[in-house]
């Protein structure tokens, strides 16, 4: 499992995923499994961004929306919706909830970008590592642990 | 010899030594003729040595041969128990169980010697006796540094010339040349004859430890009998060895007495001058004389190379490392074969199943439901008996607290007795491991605060003698332990004050407060009414941290105190936290589990009985007012537009206090399996974990005692 300042460096694969209208990049390397939407219990008096708790295979995994995270519309759940599985260093499970996975593209470092500060999207920048070019396409590369351990 | 797969059996026996001695130091201490006593303490620290010994902890293996020394002289009535001598003793067991927990974290006993007890032990030894323990404790002398070198010498040296049977040997001449050339090199060579004990069984193997003891240091170059005869064991009790080594005598003495069940080693310098003088008949005495100026010499030396060899053979710091035992439990062998035929039991049931399954349709619903039950009744049970594998005395944890209270009333000043009662009531593995950390806090939060100094107890005419009592009982599906003092109870105005003093609540608030609110304050963060700290308790993180672990562990606690009285903390745990029963219920289309054990009834209420105190909903029922909790607006369910006329109400209890949850449906009862809700998603306390239900959905699991 790559730290986060490795991750700019030499290729890696990515697990490409649609929030909202943007495309995110999450490090294949910190990726459990991805399994489809099912039903969440909700958890009352969570962080707002937790959708609840979901059984995996006896399991009980916490469910967090990236939509709520990232402050956008609320989700629609459809038959693309996605959650994947984390498994962050501290060997501790964590669900994303995504609107759509599309691919696995594989990112040279000379692919990537590092994110500069950014004035008006600072709240989004610190949740970001880089961004990556792939074909025509932007993937905004995910810095995992910030979006997972952040307590906000 | 590899001897790490006997570690774990090594630690949990050593625990149960120390453990022993301890209990034994204990009734020492006020009964010090107990022969029975005394008897038992020297049956342990032998055991205990053997076996440091067998496991090649040599630091540990010295403390308690000096312990046992000083304990077979006072069994043979040679010397007598003071009080100087138990606290010696209780010291060398703290050292003891420092060589445990270094043994526990890294296997290795660690770097401190120890000297300064041994040698306490070795005083006191010759401060009693008239000085012939030399002949009776060779090691002990090896080990304690040069006080009583010379009489040993002096005696070794007169009286076994017959033993020293390295004297008759007779060299080859390459034998002779490679002694000169060791020589020549400023390396000393020894002979020696080593004396296995009489009742040792395995002569061979201690033979080869100690070549390899040998070995370590230098090089064999002779024995007698050959190395061969020796391994299979074709020596009487005795060999003898030639060796080259840089370690001076000490040394190679210490090195091969650390071999257990070695009776004694003679050993001499060889000098090749002397040696093979064309005739061999120099005087006896005077080698014996040059021998002693050259141990004398030593001495200091023999430390220092002592001490130089150690570092090599230490790890690196370990103290960042995990241990590395494996947490244990000893089970019974009748609770395992309980386990094995219920198993057996859960296989008849399976292929019951099959047989159904199997079988024509028109009479399978029956015979399914049959084996289902079957099924349901032998799960049941095969829950019971894991459980009860899981279950652990709680003596494991209060036993080391008597020890504790006697160090507590030396150090305070204050006479005190602890009194325990239940240390046989069992609770789940994980929670032993974590209560002693609070029970202990409790015990001396008890010395400390709550028992008054002598001077005081007598002017209020109580007997001078402070008493705390740790009581453990099971009540039910809990396990309570109370810990009690006789002291002078909890000064409410005290706390009153210093909760305004610290901002904790206003002076109105304080007004309207009733005492057992206000005592509930002592379990806040920082909160210590102790006017001066002591290092025993009173840094104000304590009592906050006790009640935060204990809940962690699913329990609660409780004060109650008389002024004057004494005060009573009472701990209430849960038998067991994986499994557990739980009423099922509902709100909206969301389930909950309420544990079992804390629900006393359920009722149903009509609306129009619902009254209002303090603008809070209450019901009247049989007699006690009952506050209603609408688990549906606190759990923030999603809003919704009936309102029955009746109201379904589980009533749940916290020690004496009750309340009532107000619940959409009730589904049933059930065992549910407790998990933990996972990393990184924050829970309100009401909420103790999850339990995954038969079609795979998750429920939460609501915390009974935080509603109330």
């Amino acid at each position: 499992m790559a730290d986060n300042n490795a991750v700019i460096n030499g290729s890696k694969q990515y697990i490409v995923v649609k929030i909202n209208n943007e495309q995110y990049g999450i490090d294949i390397g910190y990726v459990d499994n991805i399994v489809r939407m099912q039903r969440v219990t909700r958890v009352p008096k969570a962080q707002e961004y937790f959708e609840g708790v979901i059984n995996l295979r006896g399991e009980v995994i916490p469910v967090m929306s990236m939509r709520k995270k990232f402050e956008l519309e609320a989700d629609e759940i459809t038959g693309k919706t996605r959650i994947i599985i984390i498994k962050t260093e501290a060997q501790a499970l964590v669900g994303l909830q995504v609107d759509e996975v599309k691919e696995v593209v594989t990112l040279d470092e000379e692919d990537i970008e590092k994110t500069t500060y950014d004035k008006n999207r600072e709240e989004r920048n610190e949740y970001l590592v880089g961004i990556g070019k792939h074909a025509d396409e932007l993937i905004s590369l995910l810095n995992i642990n910030a979006v997972i351990a952040d307590d906000v | 010899m590899d001897v790490s797969q006997y570690l774990e059996i090594f630690i949990e026996e050593t625990k149960e030594n120390l453990q022993g001695l301890s209990d034994q130091f204990m009734i020492l201490e006020k009964e010090p003729e107990n022969s029975d006593t005394i008897n038992e303490i020297f049956r342990a620290a032998h055991t205990l040595k053997g076996m440091a010994g067998t496991m090649g902890y040599k630091r540990m293996q010295r403390l308690t041969h000096a312990t046992e020394d000083v304990f077979s002289e006072i069994r043979s009535g040679n010397m007598k128990v003071t009080a100087d001598l138990v606290d010696i003793l209780f010291r060398s067991l703290d050292a003891l169980e420092a060589y445990l927990d270094n043994i526990i974290n890294s296997q290795d006993e660690g770097q401190e010697d120890n000297e300064d007890i041994i040698k306490l032990l070795n005083d006191a030894l010759n401060g009693e006796t008239n000085g012939d323990e030399e002949a009776k404790a060779p090691a002990a002398e090896a080990d304690s540094a040069g006080i009583n070198e010379s009489g040993n010498e002096a005696q070794s040296g007169d009286s076994n010339d017959e033993k020293r049977k390295y004297r008759s040997f007779t060299y080859a001449e390459f034998e002779e040349k490679a002694i000169k050339e060791a020589k020549e090199q400023n390396k000393n060579v020894f002979a020696a004859t080593v004396w296995v004990q009489e009742s040792c069984l395995l002569k061979a193997a201690r033979a080869f430890l100690v070549f390899k003891e040998m070995e370590g240091i230098g090089e064999v170059i002779k024995s007698s009998p050959s190395v061969q005869d020796i391994e299979d064991e074709k020596f009487d009790l005795d060999f003898s060895v030639v060796l080259i080594t840089e370690a001076d005598e000490e040394a190679v003495k210490k090195a091969i007495l650390s071999v257990f069940e070695i009776e004694k080693v003679y050993i001499e310098q060889l000098n090749p001058d002397e040696m093979f003088k064309p005739v061999d008949t120099a005087g006896k005495e005077e080698k014996v004389e040059k021998k002693e100026t050259h141990a004398a010499d030593n001495e200091k030396p023999a430390a220092k190379a002592a001490k130089a060899a150690e570092p090599k053979k230490a790890p690196a710091n370990t103290s960042n490392s995990k241990p590395v035992i494996n947490r244990s439990v000893r089970v019974d062998i009748e609770k395992l074969d309980e386990l094995m035929n219920q198993v057996s039991e859960l296989i008849i049931a399976k292929n019951g199943l099959v047989a159904v399954s199997e079988s024509d349709s028109n009479t399978n619903t029956q015979n399914f439901t049959e084996q289902i039950e079957y099924l349901e009744r032998i799960t049941t049970s095969l829950h019971e008996s894991v459980m009860k594998v899981r279950m652990v005395p709680i003596e494991s944890v209060v036993n080391r607290f008597p020890r504790m209270i006697r160090d507590l009333s030396k150090k305070l000043g204050k006479k005190m007795e602890l009194y325990m009662s239940g240390e046989d009531t069992e609770l789940d593995r994980t929670v032993i491991d974590e209560i002693g950390d609070p029970l202990m806090h409790l015990l001396r939060n008890s010395a400390d605060h709550g028992l008054e100094s002598s001077e005081e107890r007598i002017a209020k005419g109580k007997p001078e003698n402070g008493s705390i009592f740790l009581n453990a009982y099971q009540d039910g599906n809990n396990v309570v332990i109370e810990v009690r003092d006789d002291g002078a109870g909890i000064d409410i105005e005290k706390v009153r004050n210093k909760a305004i003093e610290r901002g904790t609540i206003t002076e109105e608030q304080a007004e309207t407060m009733e005492d057992k609110d206000i005592i509930d304050l002592l379990f806040m963060p920082s909160f210590s009414t102790a006017e001066k700290i002591t290092d025993v308790s009173g840094r104000g993180v304590g009592l906050d941290v006790v009640k935060s672990k204990i809940e962690g562990l699913g329990g609660d606690i409780e004060v109650r105190t008389k002024k004057d009285e004494g005060s009573t903390f009472t701990i209430r745990l849960p038998l067991t936290l994986a499994i557990i029963q739980a009423l099922m219920i509902e709100l909206g289309d969301e389930k909950f589990a309420i544990p079992l054990n804390s629900i006393q009834t359920i009722e149903d209420v009509a609306v129009s009985d619902v009254k209002y105190v303090r603008t809070k909903e209450v019901i009247h029922l049989r007699g006690t007012v009952i506050p209603l909790v609408r688990l549906y607006d606190i759990l923030d369910c999603p809003p919704r537009d009936y309102e029955s006329e009746n109201l379904t109400v589980v009533i749940v209890t916290k020690g004496d206090k009750q309340a009532g949850l107000v619940v959409d449906n009730l589904i049933g009862q059930q065992e549910i399996v407790i998990k933990p809700l996972g990393k990184y998603i924050n829970i309100e306390k009401m909420i103790s974990g999850a339990t995954i239900l038969g079609d795979g959905e998750v429920a939460l699991i609501l915390d009974a005692n935080a509603l109330v």
